[in-house]
């Protein structure tokens, strides 16, 4: 039979969301499902219910790449399971590669779909800014990185009382110290509770779109949000930034203006309950997942659609 | 402190994307190279500790199509060295780090500043690969750093809107997510004076590895799902914001 | 005649003042010629010749502000009739028996011409002086945001114009009183003293020897006043009367489409006194902070921090208050420091409006020219022009989008446009980048493919290859960039087999007409207004409707006044049948729409208070009942259709180019409508 390990993620004593996909996805894949916990997280096993065990390689309980790294190389290099579910996170990411490395295990990163095939796995990991789906192929072991939002968390999201074993790991060398975790700064608005959003991206002309952007939320009684560049160029401020390093948004009607979705975007905001897109480009990925689209010039729209307000 | 930037030129999503006859591979006709936008804040934010700390910093390319302007420019910004890596043809992340880890085990470093991703590192970022070659620690999602003697304070983005304080002993590598200033344009005229007047070093390239252990079998673009219903007309948005009760 | 111990007294005084003043002239010399190489030495007599007849006419002065002009003209006039005044009245103070008053002939004219003068120089004083303290207009004031030197803060200009005021009409004021003395002494008037003799018996119950004293005191206060004012002439703005005519005379005599090439290319530009030109410094100096500048400027109009005479005055005032160390250490302080802040530096869209208008030749334009090269050169400016320039640099076009993309426009078009690549054509057409990347230019280009078509013009594009020129990639400061561009450009046009170029850009038509001569590249290049005017009168295009509306034409500044264009696109508009009604601001008074030099690629400054492009439609409407603003360039065209919106005028007044004329007033029957092709097959 074969067996998952899910290396599960956590923030302030709370298990992400994508702990939960992973467990509901590697549930999916059948055979026997092991979740990986760091820190004093054991004491919450019984919210992986999804999982068949629980292995607590101990630790620190703020996440230290290091020290994370080196306790999953060592429980793995012992316990050999066939296949490894990663976040492709800012946490996964320190750890997937470094341990796929040092133990000759492939990884892939950015996965949307696994399946399981003769001897290993398919993985499909979305590249290129969204614009291509590449298939992989590997044989087990491996270790795959699962993107955040690919796969539907309430499957996982069981409590139970899987089993508990305590695994005594390696911790590394403490070339890495963990100092502070900075919460986000408190905001004017809080996006994840806005009903209506209207998001800009970088196909927007200028800084002055931004009123234009302003302006429609206004009339719509809707907030404004951002894509990340913009937020870098300093148009919005940070707490208005929706996508894998920002917030994540489900609005009842999400307005995408000049956004292409990268990835790292529609991570952000693809549940929302309505998505209508306007962007010239007419192969922008943004139009695969919106409900609604648009090509037209959007400052025209805008304006249009002001004077029709 | 010898800051290391490795470059890596990645297809500029500009341009249409187009799979070959293989099916396994982008048709390279119509590709167009440009620096990885991550290196550049990695080339950036090196180019910030120099000029705010003190540095040497060093950008480090394999060879190919575009690299040499990509390796002067670098010089022109402020680098202080160029080193081309020849005769090497990595095909994805694993060789990619191998060979730069056996070039900067000769040249030597205090830190290694990558960008924290590509749009085709399929097999994992180029970071921790590295890291784990050159045997030093790495964070990835950097952005901000500070260096004091040999221990750099770094802030490490989680998603929402969460960070964390680091501190780590160098050598280290980091994966740098956006650098403290929008890197900057360099200008046509400083490039080609630095052309003039500059080298570019030249390496061979080592030892590449067995790569990622993993095979591209397919790649298309995502299968178009239900796809948008497109709107013609602002009155027809308006409907549509007014059907799911945004007005 | 003056006594002898007055006579010594005043070769005293003016051997005193006299060396006092060489110290001044020699340092503003030495100030001058500390700047950069710039060579104006060619024709120098046929230079001054010109310089001198059109200050002799006022040419310069009148450009603007006829009014103020007059009363300049009053001034300018008398006080240089007074040079011949101020010898006969030394010749009077020291020669026995040389006396003009009650003369005929030469010297009654000469009294007559003096007495007249005297009266219009005090006319015009008192106007300006007026004009200053009294009605403060509002042109002479700066938007809050603009860099001033302390000391023009302190009210410097005010106390200088005191003073020069004040010394004129005590010099000119004291003079004529003189004449007044004498006459009264005298007993009876001159009738070649009109004025004067009008005044005399006011004084002629006062006794011989007070008018005696009289006619000694306004002597001295004429002639003894104005030898103590040489040695202030260095320090105030009032030199102007002597360097305005040589800074005329030196003025660029290269076209004012040609920007100056690099100097020193490993480091271009300029961020100092020492590494602006010669006679940039010179610029200073002919200044006379007049504000003519600032007045036409978009930027400051807009509320910009840019104020071309700030900059110039800044750079006056650094140097007197510098002193000798301007020939020293303090060249070298950035000019970003003391004349123009460096969000100035990118407000300027390079309109030329300012250079047009100045009455002394000045060109402030170009400083702020040569601190961008110096800015770009040190990578230094906004983050969304540096985004542009590497997209301009990777894709060869300032919107980001793939070169590939660039004739992606004509796919909509039912029939093939011939690529001038692949087979001859007599036109090729450079589209330029916003004709054929902006949705609302492309739609503009299409249609004059469409005319062009129907005409039966044997014309092609560039389908891969063309990139942008490179006209505001050179203005923003990216020479390196501009050469490469050029370079590239000129090699693909070297591939094409054609006869003539037009272009729908003027800038691009500024670029490929006068900027690449010095690659060797000489074009023969029409903007599209030029050919669509041709082939009209020839007849070639066939006009069946006449459009029976009133419409105002906005001159692009790289067409109008860079070029000289300014008759063909109204051409095309009459002979569309449309009655052409001029804006107040037309022809080379155009004012700008904000969009060049580079401007179009960056943001608007947070302290803008009206788009110029807002202020240009405002003016349209103020025409009254016009329907049309037609424009001649694709910039234009965006420009005014979103300002158009912004400023909530959609209702009043709608944006066309002169395209749109020509395609409707052909009438075509079968309408050859703009397809919608299916995209996804097209490409």
């Amino acid at each position: 039979m074969s067996e998952t390990f899910v290396v599960t993620e956590h923030l302030n004593g709370e298990f992400q969301d994508i702990t939960f996909e992973m467990l509901g996805k590697a549930k999916s894949l059948g055979g026997n499902v092991t979740a990986v916990v760091f820190g004093s997280m054991k004491d919450k096993a019984s919210e992986l219910g999804a999982a068949d065990a629980v292995i607590s390689v101990g630790g620190s309980d703020d996440y230290n790449p290091e020290e994370y790294a080196a306790a999953l190389k060592s429980l793995l290099n012992e316990k050999n399971p066939d296949l490894v579910l990663v976040g492709s996170t800012s946490m996964g990411m320190d750890i997937a590669t470094p341990v796929g490395t040092a133990l000759d295990i492939p990884v892939i990163a950015y996965c949307q779909a696994i399946e399981a095939s003769d001897g290993g796995y398919t993985c499909t990991s979305q590249l290129y800014g969204g614009k291509m789906d590449v298939e992989s192929k590997v044989s087990s072991p491996a270790i795959v990185m699962v993107s955040s939002g690919a796969f539907d968390g309430e499957s996982g999201r069981v409590s139970g009382s899987p089993s508990v074993e305590d695994f005594s790991a390696e911790y590394g060398a403490g070339k890495v110290r963990f100092k502070a975790l900075l919460s986000p700064e408190a905001a004017d608005v809080d996006i994840t509770q806005s009903n209506i959003l209207v998001a800009i991206g970088r196909g927007i002309g200028s800084k002055d779109d931004v009123e234009v952007a302003e302006e429609l939320a206004k009339a719509l009684k809707a907030d404004v949000a951002g894509t990340r560049p913009l937020i870098d160029a300093g148009w919005l401020p940070k707490s208005r930034q929706v996508g894998k390093s920002g917030l994540k948004v489900k609005p009842k009607v999400y307005i995408a203006l000049g956004i292409s979705g990268a990835p790292e975007h529609i991570e952000g905001m693809k549940d929302s309950s309505t998505i209508i897109a306007i962007n010239t480009d007419k192969n922008a990925p943004i139009f695969d997942i919106a409900h609604y689209g648009m090509t037209e010039d959007l400052f025209d729209v805008v304006e249009d659609l002001m004077d029709e307000l | 402190m010898k800051v290391i930037v490795p470059l890596k030129l990645v297809p500029d999503l500009v341009e249409d994307l187009e799979v070959d006859g293989s099916g396994k591979a982008l048709d390279k006709e119509d590709l167009k190279f440009k620096l990885n936008e991550f290196d550049d804040h990695a080339l950036e934010e090196a180019i910030q500790l120099k000029e705010n700390n003190g540095a040497e910093v060093v950008a480090i390319a394999i060879d190919g199509e575009g690299v040499d302007k990509l390796l002067f420019t670098a010089l022109a910004k402020g680098a202080d060295k160029s080193i081309k890596i020849t005769g090497a043809d990595p095909k994805d992340s694993h060789q990619l780090a191998k060979i730069f880890a056996e070039a900067l085990k000769n040249e030597g470093f205090d830190l290694v500043l990558t960008g924290v991703q590509s749009v085709d590192d399929r097999d994992g970022q180029l970071g921790p690969i590295l890291a784990t070659y050159l045997e030093v620690p790495v964070v990835s999602v950097v952005s901000g750093l500070a260096v004091s003697g040999n221990v750099i304070t770094l802030h490490k983005e989680y998603s929402g809107g969460f960070m964390a304080e680091y501190e780590v002993d160098s050598p280290a590598v980091l994966g740098i997510q956006a650098a403290r200033q929008t890197p900057r344009y360099t200008p046509v005229s400083k490039i080609r004076q630095i052309q003039e007047t500059a080298t570019i070093e030249s390496v061979d390239a080592g030892d590449a590895g067995v790569g990622s252990g993993s095979e591209v079998s397919k790649m298309a673009p995502p299968a178009k799902g239900k796809g948008a219903k497109m709107l013609g007309s602002a009155e027809e948005l308006l409907a549509v914001l007014k059907e799911v009760g945004a007005l | 005649m003056l006594s002898s111990v007055e006579q010594i007294a005043f070769i005293l005084l003016t051997v005193i003042c006299m060396a006092l003043a060489y110290r001044g002239f020699s340092r503003i010399f030495k100030i001058v010629k500390s700047g950069a190489e710039d060579d104006r030495s060619d024709r120098l007599f046929g230079r001054f010749a010109k310089a001198l007849i059109e200050v002799g006419i006022q040419k310069p002065v009148f450009k603007s502000r006829p009014i103020v002009s007059v009363f300049h003209a009053f001034i300018f006039f008398g006080f240089s009739f007074y040079l011949l005044v101020n010898v006969n009245d030394i010749l009077e103070a020291y020669v026995d028996g040389w006396h003009t008053i009650g003369s005929t002939g030469i010297a009654g004219a000469f009294n007559m011409f003096s007495d007249l003068f005297s009266v219009f120089v005090l006319v015009g004083m008192l106007f300006f002086l007026l004009r200053r303290f009294i009605s403060k207009p509002k042109v002479l004031e700066y938007n809050p945001n603009v860099l001033l030197h302390p000391d023009v803060s302190a009210g410097g200009i005010k106390k200088d114009s005191l003073i020069v005021g004040v010394f004129i009409l005590v010099h000119v004021g004291s003079r004529w009183m003189g004449t007044v003395f004498q006459l009264a002494a005298s007993g009876h008037g001159d009738p070649m003293l009109p004025t004067a003799s009008m005044a005399a018996p006011l004084f002629a119950s006062m006794s011989a020897d007070s008018l005696n004293l009289a006619i000694h005191v306004s002597w001295w206060l004429a002639m003894g006043l104005i030898v103590l004012f040489i040695p202030y002439f260095p320090r105030s703005k009032h030199i102007h009367l002597m360097i305005a005519p040589v800074n005329l005379a030196l003025g660029r005599n290269t076209h004012k489409g040609i920007m100056d090439d690099v100097i020193d290319s490993s480091s271009p530009g300029a961020d100092n006194l020492s590494s602006l030109r010669w006679t940039q410094v010179l610029d200073a100096y002919a200044c006379i902070m007049c504000n003519r500048c600032q007045e036409v400027c978009p930027a400051h109009t807009s509320g910009t921090p840019l104020s071309p005479s700030a900059l110039e005055i800044n750079k006056r005032y650094f140097i007197n208050e510098k002193g000798d160390s301007v020939l020293n250490e303090a060249a070298g302080d950035s000019l970003l420091d003391y004349a123009l802040s460096l969000d100035a530096v990118w407000s300027c869209t390079t309109c030329y409006a300012c250079v047009e208008v100045c009455p002394v030749g000045n060109e402030p334009m170009m400083d702020i020219l040569e601190l961008r090269r110096n800015k770009i050169f040190d990578g230094k400016m906004p983050d969304e022009l540096g985004e542009v320039l590497r997209s301009l640099d990777e894709q060869g076009n300032s919107f980001g989008e793939s070169a590939r993309k660039r004739s992606r426009w004509t796919k909509k078009l039912d029939f093939e446009i011939k690529d001038a690549k692949i087979e001859p054509v007599k036109y090729l057409w450079y589209v330029g980048d916003f004709a054929s990347y902006n949705q609302g230019c492309q739609e503009i280009s299409r249609k004059l493919a469409i005319i062009l078509n129907e005409a039966g013009i044997d014309f092609g594009i560039i389908k891969k290859g063309e990139k942008s020129a490179g006209n505001d990639v050179r203005r923003v400061g990216e020479e390196g960039l501009f050469e490469a561009l050029a370079e590239e450009n000129i090699e693909t046009l070297a591939e094409c087999d054609y006869e003539e170029i037009f272009t729908t850009d003027p800038h691009t038509y500024n670029a490929l007409q006068n900027e690449y001569a010095k690659f060797g590249a000489e074009y023969k290049i029409k903007h599209y207004s030029t050919l669509l005017l041709e082939l009209l009168e020839s007849g070639t295009i066939k006009l069946k409707k006449k459009i029976n509306e009133r419409a105002t034409y906005h001159d692009p500044c790289y067409l109008g006044r860079y070029n000289g264009n300014f008759d063909d696109p109204r051409k095309v508009i009459e002979q569309c049948g449309l009655e052409l009604i001029e804006m107040p601001r037309n022809r080379e008074n155009s004012f700008c729409c904000g969009a060049g030099g580079g401007r179009i690629w960056m943001n608007d400054h947070d302290d803008m208070t009206q788009r110029p492009s807002e202020n240009r439609i405002e003016e349209a409407i103020s025409l009254g009942d016009i329907k049309y603003f037609t424009v001649a360039c694709p910039k234009d065209l965006t420009m005014y259709t979103d300002a158009v919106k912004t400023s909530g005028n959609e209702e009043n007044i709608e944006v066309k180019d002169i395209v749109d004329f020509v395609l409707e007033a052909m009438d075509l029957r079968e309408a050859p409508t703009i397809e919608t092709v299916d995209l996804e097959n097209s490409v």
